[in-house]
Formats: C-alpha cells, structure tokens, sequence
C-alpha cells in the first residue's frame, strides 16, 4: 500500500469526519435540550440543495454556505413549531423533516444536477505546514470548514458546559418543569436549540454539495444524516467523544470507496475483500452495542442521555 | 433514552412570581399557551387529516405556480391517474397496499406507546429471508412456495426486531434510535448480497440477484392490484379485533396507556413489549414478502421503497387505529401514484413526497389546535403589570392591545 493511497484515505478521513461532526454536533445541541430531532437528513439535503444554487448565484462558497446555514434553521423551524410549540411528536414530526426535506430539495433543485459550481471552498493550504510530510496534507491542506468544525466544537462545548446558558439547556433536556419552574422559557430554550441544530445540519449539508461532491443530485446525502443521529448516541452527548466517534465514523466513510483498492493483508485478511456495503454497517452496529453498554452500565451510574428526551412539555399538563 | 411510556416528570408547584437568575432575556414577553378544549370536536383527528391535506394541496399549488407548471392541471392528472377508473385505482392500491401493512406494523407498536422506526428496515429483512427461501426451494409448487415465502418473510422481520425487542423489555434501551439504526444495517447487507453471495451469475457486470422462480408472484386482484391488498384488509380486521375486542389487547393498551396500573393488575410488561415489538416486526417482514412477490421479479435494495417510513406517518395520522391506516394509506397510494403520473408533464415525483410530509405537518398541527385553545399569555412580573396586583398563577390578556384587567384569556 502506497504513502499516497494512505495519506488520501487519511485526508478524506478528516473530512468526512468533518461532515458528520457539524451535523452531529448541532443534533447533540437538540438533544441536550430534550428535543430528538430525525429531521437532519432532510435539513442536510436542503442545506446542499441551496447552498450549492446561492454559490452558483454568487460565485462565492461562503455566501452558499452562510445560506444553507439559514435555510436549515429554517427547516428546523418547523421542527420547532411542530414539536416544542404545539406539543406534538418528535419523532413523527422528524421523520417529516426527512422525507419533506428530502422531496422538497429534489424539487427545486431538479435544474441544479449535474452542474458543475465554479465556486466550492479550497484547500487552505496553510504555508509552512501543509508541506510536512504525512501530517501536512491530512491536517495543515484541508478546507476552511474542517478548521470552522473544530471551533464550533470547542464553542459548544464551553457553552453547554461552562455557561449559564448551557446550564439551562441542559437543564431543560433534563427537566423541563423544573427548568420552567426556576424561570426560564423552556419553549425558547429547546426551539433555540432546535434552531441552532438546523443551522449546523444545513451547514454540513453545504460542505457536501460546496467541497466534497462539489455538485449536487438527488441521493447526496446518502444516509449521512443518520449517521449523524447514530453518532451523538456513539458519543454519548458529549461533544468531546462526538469528535472521537466522527473521526472513526468518518474513516469508515472513507475507507468505503477504497478499501477494495487497497493491496493489504492484516492477520492473514486480505483488506480488498472486504465488502464496503459491510463495512458501512459499522457505525449503526456500533452504536446499538454503545446504547446497550449505555444502559448497563446505567444501572451504577446515571445514564448520559438526556431524560427528557422525546418527552414534549406542556406547563398546564403536569 | 427515556421511553414515550414512562413515568411523567416529577410535579413541581408554579413559581412564576421568581426574579432570580439570568432568565431576564425572556421576560416581558407575551406568549401563546395551549390549553386542552373541554369540548371535544367531533372525529377530531380525520378533521385534521381533511385540514392538513388542504394545507399541502395548497402548498403544493404554490409551489408549482413558482416553478412555471399549471396546478389544476397537475393535480387533475394527479387525480385522473390515481383514481379516475378503475386501472387507475388498481394502481393505487398497488401502493397502498405496503402503505397500509407497514402502517400496521408501525400501530401495532403504537398501541402499546411503542415506535417502531425500523419497519423500512425489517420489510428489507423479510423480503431477503423471502428470496433466499426462494432460491433454495425454487421447485416448490407456486401457492406452497408463495405461503413459504411470507411466512419466511415475517420470520426474517421478527428476526431483525430480536434485538431491539430485548434490548427495550429487559434493559429499557429506546427502540426509537435501535430500529431505526437496524434500517441502514438491513438496506446495507442487501447491497452486500447483491455484489456478493447472491449475485445472478448471468447478470455479467451488473450487481443484481438472482431472479426469483416464475411460481413465486401473488395472483392478481384487478388491473395492477394483487392480492396482498386483501391480506393488508384481513390483517387490519384481525387487529382491530385483537386490540379492541379481546383482553389481550385491552391489556396491550393498558400496559402502553398506565405501565403503573397494568403492573398492579398483575401484567408482564416485558412479555407486553417483547410480543407488541415482535409482532410489530413479523408484520413489517410479511409486508417486505408481499412487496417482493406481489410486485418485484428479484430482490433489491431499493425495494422497500421508503414505505416503511411512510408507513410511520400513516399509523401516526391514523392515531394508531386499523380504519385509520387503511384510509390513509389509501390516499397516500394515491398521492404517490399521482406523483408517477405527472413526470410525462415534466413535473418531478418529488412533489409527491412534499404533499405526503406537508399533510402530516398540516394535520399534526390542525389537530393540537383542534384539541387546544390557544391563550396569549404575560408572566407576572411584567415591568407593565408590576405595580398591579397578582392576578393568579397564570394571568392572561388577549394580545398585547388586549384589556390586562381580565385575567380570562380569549381563545383563538
């Protein structure tokens, strides 16, 4: 196996891990605050679809991307006013989202397929670094967001967990009557929350259709919302093991299209038998054994899932 | 995870009048609140699913008039080719026929507070179980081989649903996120089969699995329907039966409706869960077999077509009920039948698949506001009431321009 075929797999790693990181981290935002939300398929394709068109209108990737952001807030919206206003069911009102999402993008952007943008995000190339070898191209040559995901990340996670705010977010996930009880709005709280996940699951969808397809058609997302889904479970609602669980997910996402290519034999397998059908398999079958590890282990130990999850809130129904 | 049937949150008394703590931001604001009707509309819920249908036709209108098409032209041939005679209806049922078992797998669960997300996922498993039934025993005679193969079918649903079965009764681990992630597991091993053990030899380049035996297709009903339209309408009596007429399912309610009363009354919750769950995954098995020998002549990933998630939507609209499902299964058929139709207008499918998420948003949201009155409320505490007497634990006004002075709010 060649350095190059190494280092690609590599690069393609961290930023696949990238994708579903931004999206996972804004579905772990939701979460904390109580509200599942099985929309991010949905709000990732019309996240793409417009943030592909609006870079295509402006010769600018940032401009698109900015826009997807919007627009799956936007989408989340409904999510919003579905699930934590009306009361209604997350999970059905989710599942809305997707299949909606997922029409509505095919729908207006039927002209879009197969164009090619002139305008998608580039390599960063940060002098000095990106020439060293091995570790140079695989995190020193990457595109802007993969460095914007990072931030995010460490911008979440002192929110959540160093803030006031974070303390009632995660206070409403928990609670939500108790939360309300001390004052705050458990409806701004969780459509915020809700909102913010929208915009981070239309941002991922955008560095799908902006950088690593750089175009767009119909099945883009591929199943990679769900794996965003899996993935906040994988990482026990923490954003730290969230970036933990998007790099190995994210390598099996890369490993994918390639492992048949590779000349290698670990403990007498040869690699390129192996099936990238199976191996795309892994991320959900591992998070079913972490959930069910989660739950023995929640017999000593407080379980790490929010416990209001699903549970929607209605003050004069206590 | 916590599941829709656990205990409610611990009570807390209201205390609105509290000033501590950074909550300041929201304060001041005037804000709706839902308030459960004394008054009941009658047959509330087809109200809403005859609401949120208007909503996405006229949403759907809309959305066409902004792409240049004419909608009353593509809703009339929407209409014309889903339900304008009788090839037309055949269609239809063609498709509703999946729409209504995988619905009724889904309420199976429901009945009992339960979701069943992964149904997409177990039609995959019993249609695979179905063909490679099929394959083995292809020299069966036909109506053997087709009963072989449904009964294969709902074993391979019921086997995909082990898990998350066991893993709710015992160990209360959602089967929300369990199901559904079994969905891209099950979707993912039929790509496997089809490039690798179960590839036809004679497909040269091309992924594809072995054809099925000629004997192993349904025997047709009229025009395009085949018979599993009949089995959707015999399984959605039998549960009707089963959950509102027999004790088996009074208690399958009860332990969904009141885990605390059915546990005093002497109930295994866990049996309850293991058999709704385990049932719920037989059925969506039986409806992934009926699809693969009623309308497929090999095995495919893409089988299942997204009616195991549509079969969701249609058991939430029908509030879990069988008549529900079969109606809303049918005009679902319908709306994706139509959604065919209109390409030869140059118009996408996928208008079709907006209408179907557009009339559950509409008929969720219709349907809350059918149940509740909408009241504006303003905290106490508000900077414009501080100096006026408390006035209850929830004092309401009509919208800002409202009279404060009458703390009964006005509905909307």
């Amino acid at each position: 196996m060649s350095e190059a075929a190494v280092v690609g797999l590599l690069v393609a790693t961290v930023q696949f891990a990238t994708l579903v990181y931004l999206a996972g981290l804004g579905e772990l935002i939701a979460e904390r605050s109580g509200v599942l939300n099985l929309g991010v398929e949905g709000m990732m394709a019309m996240g793409a679809v417009s943030g592909f068109m609006m870079a295509l209108a402006t010769d600018r990737p940032w401009i698109g991307f900015a826009f997807a952001a919007l627009v799956g807030m936007a989408v989340a919206g409904i999510h919003a006013l579905v699930s934590v206003v009306m009361g209604a069911g997350q999970v059905v009102s989710g599942l809305a989202i997707t299949i909606g999402g997922l029409g509505f993008a095919a729908f207006i952007g039927q002209d879009a397929v197969r164009e090619r943008a002139d305008a998608v995000f580039t390599d960063l190339g940060i002098a000095g670094l990106a020439d060293i070898r091995w570790v140079g191209p695989i995190l020193f040559n990457q595109p802007p967001v993969v460095y914007l995901a990072g931030l995010l990340g460490i911008a979440a996670w002192f929110v959540l967990n160093r803030t006031r705010l974070g303390l009632a977010l995660r206070a409403v996930g928990e609670s939500a009557s108790t939360t309300d009880s001390v004052g705050h709005s458990v409806t701004l709280l969780r459509s915020g929350a809700v909102l913010i996940g929208g915009a981070f699951a239309g941002a991922a969808g955008a560095f799908l259709s902006l950088y690593m397809a750089a175009g767009w058609t119909e099945g883009l997302i591929a199943g990679r919302g769900w794996i965003a889904v899996a993935l906040v479970i994988f990482g026990a609602w923490r954003p730290g093991r969230l970036a933990a669980g998007s790099l190995l997910f994210g390598f099996t996402l890369a490993l994918q299209p390639r492992v048949q290519t590779f000349d290698l034999s670990i403990f007498g397998l040869e690699v390129n038998t192996i099936s990238p059908a199976l191996l795309g398999i892994l991320p959900f079958l591992l998070t079913v054994v972490v959930l069910i590890a989660i739950s023995f282990r929640a017999r000593h130990r407080p379980s790490p899932a929010p416990a209001a999850l699903t549970l929607p809130y209605r003050r004069e129904e206590r | 995870m916590t599941d829709p049937g656990a205990a409610p949150e611990p009570t807390h008394a209201p205390l609105h009048t509290v000033s501590r703590g950074r909550a300041r931001w929201h304060r001041g604001l005037v804000r709706p609140v839902l308030q459960r009707r004394a008054d009941v509309v009658p047959a509330a819920q087809a109200v809403a699913f005859v609401i949120g249908i208007v909503v996405a036709l006229i949403a759907g209108a809309l959305l066409l008039l902004a792409a240049g098409n004419d909608p009353a032209q593509v809703y009339g041939r929407m209409v014309d080719s889903s339900l304008g005679g009788i090839n037309s209806i055949s269609r239809t049922l063609l498709r509703a026929t999946p729409l209504a078992l995988a619905g009724l797998a889904v309420a199976v669960a429901g009945s009992m507070g339960l979701w069943n997300i992964g149904a997409e996922g177990q039609m995959m498993a019993g249609a695979s179980v179905a063909a490679g039934f099929a394959m083995s025993a292809g020299d069966l005679p036909g109506p053997l081989l087709i009963v072989m193969m449904l009964i294969a079918g709902a074993v391979g649903g019921v086997i995909l649903m082990v898990g998350p079965a066991l893993a709710r009764a015992y160990l209360g681990v959602s089967e929300i996120i369990t199901t559904l992630m079994l969905v891209e597991v099950s979707i993912r091993v039929v790509e496997w089969l089809e490039t690798g053990p179960w590839k036809d030899p004679e497909s040269q380049g091309f992924a594809l699995i072995e054809p099925l035996p000629d004997q192993a297709s349904l025997p047709g009903l009229f025009g395009r329907a085949h018979i599993g339209a009949l089995f959707a309408v015999a399984l959605l009596v039998a549960f009707w039966l089963a959950v509102s007429r027999t004790a088996w399912g009074y208690e399958l309610r009860m332990a969904g409706s009141s885990p605390a009363t059915a546990r005093y009354a002497g109930i295994s919750l866990q049996r309850k869960v293991l058999a709704a769950l385990l049932l719920s995954g037989g059925l969506a098995g039986l409806a992934g077999a009926i699809e693969l020998t009623g309308t497929a002549t090999r095995l495919d990933p893409g089988l299942s077509n997204g009616y195991g998630f549509a079969g969701i939507i249609v058991a939430a609209l029908a509030l879990m009920r069988p008549s529900g499902v079969a109606a809303v299964a049918f005009v679902f058929g319908a709306v994706q039948v139509g959604g065919q139709s209109i390409q030869t207008l140059g118009v996408t499918s996928s208008i079709a698949t907006i209408l179907q998420a557009m009339i559950l948003i509409g008929a969720l949201v219709a349907a809350v506001l059918l149940n509740y009155r909408v009241r504006w409320v303003r905290p106490v505490g508000h900077p414009a009431e501080e100096s006026a007497p408390p006035a209850g634990p929830a004092p309401g006004g009509a919208p800002p321009s409202g009279s404060s002075s009458n703390p009964e709010a006005s509905g909307v």
